[in-house]
């Protein structure tokens, strides 16, 4: 009998991945849908995705009428390219948030070109600039998780995540060498990794 | 770049603040290199954090509208591959309840059933197709170019409902998968990777406005992601949409 019991349970997690397609969560299965061509999925993704990449998008280009077409850019991509996501390698909300920054960063690039602002002219102070960066963030997680960082390492990563400066133009705006912009990258990233990883197991 | 050159480049690859070229050596990096891709994705789910954590702002109602307007309802009602997989399911849960099966012919239906959801993955993908050639407003293009391949590319304005048809298509080698791209004016946009079977038709879906694009295009690229910024490498096949 209990052998039985054993091989029933088996049978019935073969059944759920059989009709699931593969172990995939919620959301991965929405995007295996809108990869199928499923309206209804879509509309799901875009009801749980809109509001922080519009919020995401606006914060970095600054105007809401860019924001809606980064916006727009993002869910197209979405829609079209939901077949490129491969659900072993990377969750369903890291792939449209990845998506959602590219295309930012992208259109805040654009945007510079456009103002063809030379970065050394800048007259901002860098100060400022991490300021202005960090407004807005209002997560309390990610506050707390930002605050937990150096004031050098916190820079870089606002600046590059934020305000969508390449490590080499971080490099020169703060007149320090290319390899402490990448050490301070890399540490103030491994370190948010950390503490944000602290705030999820509190909160379970 | 050697791999401790491009391991230190992840946390900037992460963060979009690479060079274009600098993001180019990466991705032909990560395909080979289990180390890079962990290292990324966890970071990358990092980086989501910090796009999770910008003030919410409520877009506009019409934002919705205009983005839902690029999915078009199909016209006609496809079977979905589901019931075909769930009808699997109970079926072989029956067979195993009422046969007293050992472990081994488990697997063996366990291997079965995979395989059945693999074919019923490319029924779907293939009853698309037909639904495509069914709407008086499809139409299709045949890739040429420097490879002998049959290679087509039936789309439909009207639905925005497309699919790439491949056979005879030779292999890209290990490493490599072909690429397919929408060309709207100078601007390739990715439509998704695959790799040929060997004599079997392969069927790529492609959902997309297709009066924005003027051409599709394959290109051989690094796998098994693909490149995110363009064709790497002249296109083998093209044609106009």
């Amino acid at each position: 009998m209990l052998a039985t019991g054993a091989l029933l349970g088996e049978i019935e997690k073969a059944a759920r991945m059989i009709s699931a397609g593969s172990s995939m969560g919620d959301e991965e299965r929405l995007l295996e849908r809108v990869a199928a061509g499923d309206v209804e999925s879509f509309a799901a993704i875009y009801d749980r995705y809109s509001r922080v990449v519009y919020s995401l998008a606006w914060k970095m280009l600054g105007d809401p009428q860019t924001a809606q077409e980064v916006a727009q850019e993002v869910f197209e991509a979405i829609w079209r390219s939901a077949g490129a996501f491969t659900p072993g390698r990377g969750n369903a909300r890291t792939w449209i948030l990845a998506m959602a920054h590219h295309k930012s960063v992208d259109a805040v690039r654009r945007q510079r070109l456009r103002a063809a602002e030379p970065l050394s002219e800048s007259h901002v102070d860098d100060a400022d600039v991490v300021g202005l960066a960090l407004e807005r963030v209002l997560g309390a997680e990610v506050r707390v998780a930002l605050a937990s960082l150096t004031e050098a390492q916190r820079a870089v990563v606002v600046l590059a995540y934020y305000g969508g400066y390449t490590q080499q133009e971080i490099a020169r705006r703060l007149g320090i060498p290319l390899g402490t912009v990448k050490t301070r990258m890399r540490d103030g990233l491994r370190r948010l990794r950390g503490q944000l990883r602290v705030a999820e197991e509190i909160t379970e | 770049m050697t791999h401790e050159e491009l391991r230190d480049l992840i946390p900037a690859y992460a963060l979009d603040a690479l060079e274009p070229e600098e993001a180019r050596a990466v991705e032909a990096h990560l395909p080979g290199c289990a180390e890079c891709r962990d290292e990324l994705s966890s970071l990358q789910a990092v980086a989501a954090e910090l796009a999770a954590g910008v003030a919410p702002v409520e877009p506009p109602a019409t934002l919705r509208e205009r983005v839902l307007a690029v999915a078009r309802p199909r016209r006609l009602a496809v079977v979905p591959s589901g019931l075909w997989r769930a009808g699997l399911a109970v079926a072989a849960a029956l067979i195993l309840i009422l046969g007293g099966i050992t472990l081994v012919q488990f697997q063996r239906i366990r291997t079965l059933a995979a395989h059945m959801g693999a074919l019923s993955a490319r029924l779907a993908a293939q009853e698309r197709v037909l639904v495509l050639l069914a709407s008086p407003t499809s139409r299709t293009a045949t890739l040429r170019g420097s490879t002998q391949a049959n290679v087509r590319f039936v789309y439909d304005r009207a639905t925005g409902q497309g699919a790439l048809l491949v056979s005879d298509l030779r292999d890209p080698g290990a490493n490599f998968v072909y690429q397919l791209w929408l060309v709207a004016g100078q601007e390739p946009q990715s439509a998704g990777v695959f790799r040929p079977i060997p004599g079997q038709p392969i069927v790529i879906p492609v959902n997309a406005d297709f009066r924005r694009y003027q051409a599709v295009a394959i290109s051989v690229e690094q796998g098994p992601q693909g490149s995110s910024a363009g064709p790497t490498t002249v296109p083998i096949l093209n044609g106009t949409i």
